[in-house]
């Protein structure tokens, strides 16, 4: 079994291994229509307040990302954070983990946002080993935590003009 | 010990993570051209310290405690079945409770495959949605369950769980009853704790009670109880859960690395599982 996932780290396929030695968080492959289970619920929207169309496109966006991971049998969470950013002017969510389990956190904004970061800090605020994706405005870290607890997503558009972002997570 | 040395050295130089300030090379994507990612940088403190805490992002839903449970072991989920609540209350608060207890009570019987119990508990959300007038889009939602549950899609049922909750929520807040979401809230995660701590307490290992750990969680739900009006607050029911939620954030608070023992995982078991009855006492 060891040389297999050796095998897989070297191709970096799917079902690889991490740094960590850890199976890792299988790749985003083109993305199949967002799950009917996903509800439109707007309630984490709490600096927007409402529904816009850039905040749908945004939702939908990441939903097409989260749907790629669900083939490998990631859940996506119904609950999502929509919101203004802008460059430069980065945005951080706590969220709670629990160990063993392996975490996709995805973002993405409607047009105008040129190029977007996500990354995942401890309880203390420093970065955590991830495994980073980029795509087209879009962005997504998997990691699989060693320790249960309360960490911190941040999300920062690098590149672009004022824009609505939405983020959202899967786990598995 | 040997080949996971070397797998981390080939995935280093192949896969990247996060942390290194070179160009990583993500997986493999065919249909996308992936861009290399910077470093990370720690957060200032003025992050850390305006961090949003959103109640459907910074609670786990209790679906993901039983995943990681469920990595540890193989729990008899269907052991932790519960005997059927009552449907009818008297207090808005109280039935939101339950409403959350009940959505938890979804996952433990989508653990356990049970696609009859799955529509009981259905069931149930829905006769108890129907008392908050909140019913409308939950029943398009149990109408969902049901089907998902007799076609036993266990992965669209937990998602659709989620979703009934967050209608409900959803529809709490747009009868200006928002208060109510965080009692929800409250309710699945006491009864999700309490499953999990009972089943580890019974089965214990240091590593699988390491999982309790989640002082943030009882922080944030509390915090936001604690900002509910006078009125509801003065609610004797509403007084003994802050009790004892501060009772129960004790246990679910250790240090990094630190490891509850099988006394403590117990105590925790036996706290939540008499809030949990006592949410349910009619």
């Amino acid at each position: 079994m060891k040389p297999l996932l050796l095998l897989a780290g070297m191709l970096c396929l799917p079902g690889a291994i991490n740094a960590a030695g850890e199976p890792a968080a299988p790749a985003p492959a083109p993305a199949e229509s967002p799950s009917p289970a996903v509800s439109p619920s707007p309630t984490a929207t709490p600096e927007s307040g409402e529904t816009t169309d850039a905040s749908v496109a945004a939702r939908a966006s990441a939903l097409e990302v989260a749907g790629a991971f669900s083939n490998d049998g990631f859940k996506t969470r119904d609950g999502h954070w929509i919101g203004p950013i802008r460059a430069k002017k980065p945005k951080v969510v706590q969220v709670n983990l629990y160990a063993g389990n392996q975490y996709w956190f995805i973002v993405a904004a409607s047009d105008g946002a040129k190029k977007l970061a996500v990354s995942i800090h401890d309880e203390k605020g420093e970065p955590v080993e991830f495994h980073p994706y980029r795509d087209q405005g879009r962005a997504a870290a998997g990691f699989s935590p060693e320790i249960s607890g309360p960490y911190y997503v941040r999300i920062e558009e690098e590149e672009g003009t004022p824009a609505v972002f939405c983020l959202l997570y899967s786990y598995k | 010990m040997r080949l996971r040395t070397c797998a981390v050295v080939l995935l280093l130089l192949g896969g990247g993570m996060g942390l290194r300030g070179e160009t990583p090379e993500p997986p493999a994507t065919p249909a996308a051209a992936v861009e290399p990612v910077p470093a990370p940088v720690s957060l200032t403190r003025e992050e850390l310290d305006s961090a949003a805490r959103i109640d459907s992002l910074t609670i786990p839903s209790p679906g993901e405690l039983m995943a990681a449970l469920a990595k540890e072991a193989r729990p008899n989920w269907q052991g932790q079945y519960r005997q059927p609540i009552p449907t009818t209350f008297a207090s808005r608060a109280q039935i939101a409770m339950n409403i959350g207890g009940l959505i938890a009570d979804g996952y433990i019987a989508l653990e356990a495959a049970d696609s009859q119990q799955v529509k009981n508990i259905g069931k149930d959300i829905i006769t108890l949605a129907k008392s908050l007038a909140v019913s409308e889009n939950v029943i398009a939602r149990g109408n969902s369950i049901f089907e998902f549950a007799e076609n036993n899609e266990w992965t669209a049922l937990k998602e659709e769980l989620e979703a009934t909750q967050n209608e409900v929520k959803l529809a709490l807040e747009e009868q200006r009853d928002g208060d109510l979401v965080w009692l929800v809230t409250l309710g699945g995660w006491v009864r999700g704790t309490e499953v999990v701590s009972g089943w580890i307490a019974g089965n214990y290992t240091p590593q699988a009670a390491k999982l309790l750990r989640q002082p943030a969680v009882v922080d944030l739900i509390r915090s936001r109880i604690r900002r509910l009006p006078e009125r509801m607050q003065s609610d004797p029911l509403l007084k003994e859960v802050l009790e004892k939620i501060d009772e129960i954030e004790r246990l679910v608070s250790f240090p990094e690395g630190a490891t509850p023992t099988q006394e403590q995982v117990k105590e925790l078991r036996d706290l939540t599982g008499q809030l949990v009855a006592r949410i349910a006492e009619k």
